[in-house]
């Protein structure tokens, strides 16, 4: 689910990109380091796999398919710094190339997806694939994609686009149903992959404890229950944050948020840029 | 494919086309930021947006019907969200959704559409986009439509093996393999491309033999547009 431009509030926007910005920066810096050249064509190709790999269709129910969305899959591929820079590649070349989702809702979708998604995907892996292989591949299929979606659905809501509960509801339960797709195909496409060779599929690095697994799982699941079972709770946000009551009259005030907004965009990721260089260099 | 015809489109030489990619990058910018801070009940000011895009479709000497169309492409999603709010009881706003959408996917595809995609890529490394994230989206967009393609053949190749009326299983099965042989295929290409690359010297980036410059037209542009799209957000 790609938001395109014109959904989303100036305060969402502006403060996702503030979020995304300087967040693919660091991991793009982290993601240089770990990799020799010949993985930069490696993580081009994959990124052009999980494109490429969209168009194949799995048929899931009577009459209906299910593609692959690839967060997860990749992660457990390159790597989750990796991944999210693959992610990010994607869906900013969806955005310019082919109208599919905003520019400047990038910021949302790279958080949503390439962050988030990215995160939810690989956390399960990383956890529990000691354990519980098959179930953790395909918990994080799960998440990634309920994640993704769910995150997507709470920043339409908190920009002041009214859904009736109703509709927030069968959404949530087709959201839920998509992820489900998504766990099956990743798990389906991981062990069709090792079957090719074993050493594609990245093992997962160090064991934590199963509590932090879980707790970190649960603030997902929270997360999620947050946006789609309290939306009188965001409807307040929305109205505190200004979403569309108080502020309409005062334009000004909306176009200078704006243009503040990506100035400090901008001011972010150079600082950080800077930092970063210098830090390395020193 | 369809991104043949964006890509062809840009190589153009009307005088949108041959404005730096840096001035077109940010007059888009300013753009998109004067629509989305529009209110939903102004109606002229996006009006006003359209005439602006219209007037920059014609100056570009783009086939109208065609960018059009493709704008076109975000109405679905946008109008289901446009109907749910319609019912939600806010008449303004879907029908803002939708106007908004479609005339931001419009100016991002009139601004792709006239600037060659290693200038777009070079403009985005010049505004500070990591110089890693760029060479992965390079390398992206330069194999996305090589396996696409490889991905339709095998798709074409398993329907003439087994048709389409196979049990569910089968074709989910087959599907998984497809995916298996399209990963191991792409695993192999990227290999070779790196061999390829260190044999011709690659040392972790590109080079363009072309140096950008801002020519005075340039600037010139950049503040007509912006100054073009912030009056029309204001006035009207």
């Amino acid at each position: 689910m790609h938001i395109p431009d014109g959904f989303l509030s100036p305060p969402v926007w502006v403060t996702l990109d503030l979020v995304s910005a300087p967040a693919v920066a660091i991991l793009a810096r982290r993601a240089q380091q770990g990799t020799d050249t010949s993985r930069i064509p490696l993580l081009g190709v994959m990124g052009a796999f999980v494109f490429a790999a969209q168009m194949i269709n799995f048929p899931v129910g009577p009459g209906t398919s299910g593609h692959l969305v690839g967060g997860a899959l990749l992660s457990m591929v390159v790597g989750p710094t990796a991944a999210a820079i693959v992610m990010t590649a994607i869906l900013a070349i969806q955005a310019f190339v082919f109208q599919d989702g905003g520019i400047m809702a990038l910021g949302a979708n790279v958080f949503n997806m390439a962050l988030a998604g990215v995160l939810a995907g690989y956390l399960p892996y990383r956890l529990w694939s000691r354990q519980w292989r098959s179930a953790a591949i395909f918990a994080g299929g799960f998440l990634s994609v309920l994640t993704s979606a769910c995150l997507a659905l709470a920043q339409l809501l908190l920009s002041g686009v009214r859904m009736p509960p109703k509709i927030i509801w069968i959404s949530t339960a087709l959201f839920a149903i998509g992820a489900l797709i998504e766990g099956a195909i990743t798990l389906a496409a991981v062990r069709a992959i090792e079957r090719l060779n074993p050493a594609w599929i990245i093992a997962p690095a160090g064991g934590r404890s199963r509590v932090v697994g879980l707790a970190a799982v649960g603030a997902v699941v929270a997360a999620v229950l947050f946006a789609s079972t309290a939306p009188d709770a965001i409807e307040r946000l929305t109205r505190t944050m200004g979403g569309e009551t108080a502020t309409e009259s005062i334009w000004l005030y909306r176009v200078a948020a704006g243009l503040g907004g990506l100035v400090l965009i901008y001011v972010a990721c150079t600082v950080i840029g800077r930092y970063l260089a210098r830090q390395r260099s020193a | 494919m369809h991104h043949v015809v964006v890509e062809r489109w840009s190589r153009g030489s009307s005088p949108l086309h041959t404005r730096d990619a840096r001035s077109k990058l940010g007059a888009l910018l300013v753009f998109l930021i004067a629509v989305s801070t529009t209110s939903p009940r102004a109606q002229f000011a996006i009006a006003g947006y359209a005439a602006l895009l219209l007037a920059a479709l014609f100056a570009a000497r783009l086939p109208l019907v065609s960018v059009l169309t493709r704008a076109a492409l975000v109405l679905p999603f946008s109008a289901t969200f446009a109907l749910i709010t319609w019912w939600a009881g806010d008449p303004a706003r879907a029908i803002s959704l939708a106007e908004k959408s479609f005339l931001s996917g419009l100016a991002v595809l009139l601004t792709i559409a006239t600037t060659p995609w290693n200038d777009l890529v070079h403009a985005l490394g010049w505004m500070g986009v990591p110089r890693f994230l760029l060479l992965v989206i390079q390398f992206v967009y330069r194999y996305l439509f090589v396996i696409s393609e490889q991905a339709q053949h095998m798709r074409l190749a398993a329907i003439s093996r087994e048709g389409t009326r196979r049990a569910r299983n089968v074709r989910f099965r087959a599907a998984t393999g497809a995916v298996g042989v399209l990963f191991a295929r792409s695993w192999e290409r990227a290999e070779g491309i790196h061999r390829a690359m260190l044999a011709r010297g690659f040392t972790g980036h590109f080079l363009s033999l072309e140096r950008p410059h801002f020519h005075a037209a340039d600037i010139v542009f950049f503040f007509a547009a912006a100054t073009a799209a912030v009056a029309v957000r204001m006035a009207l």
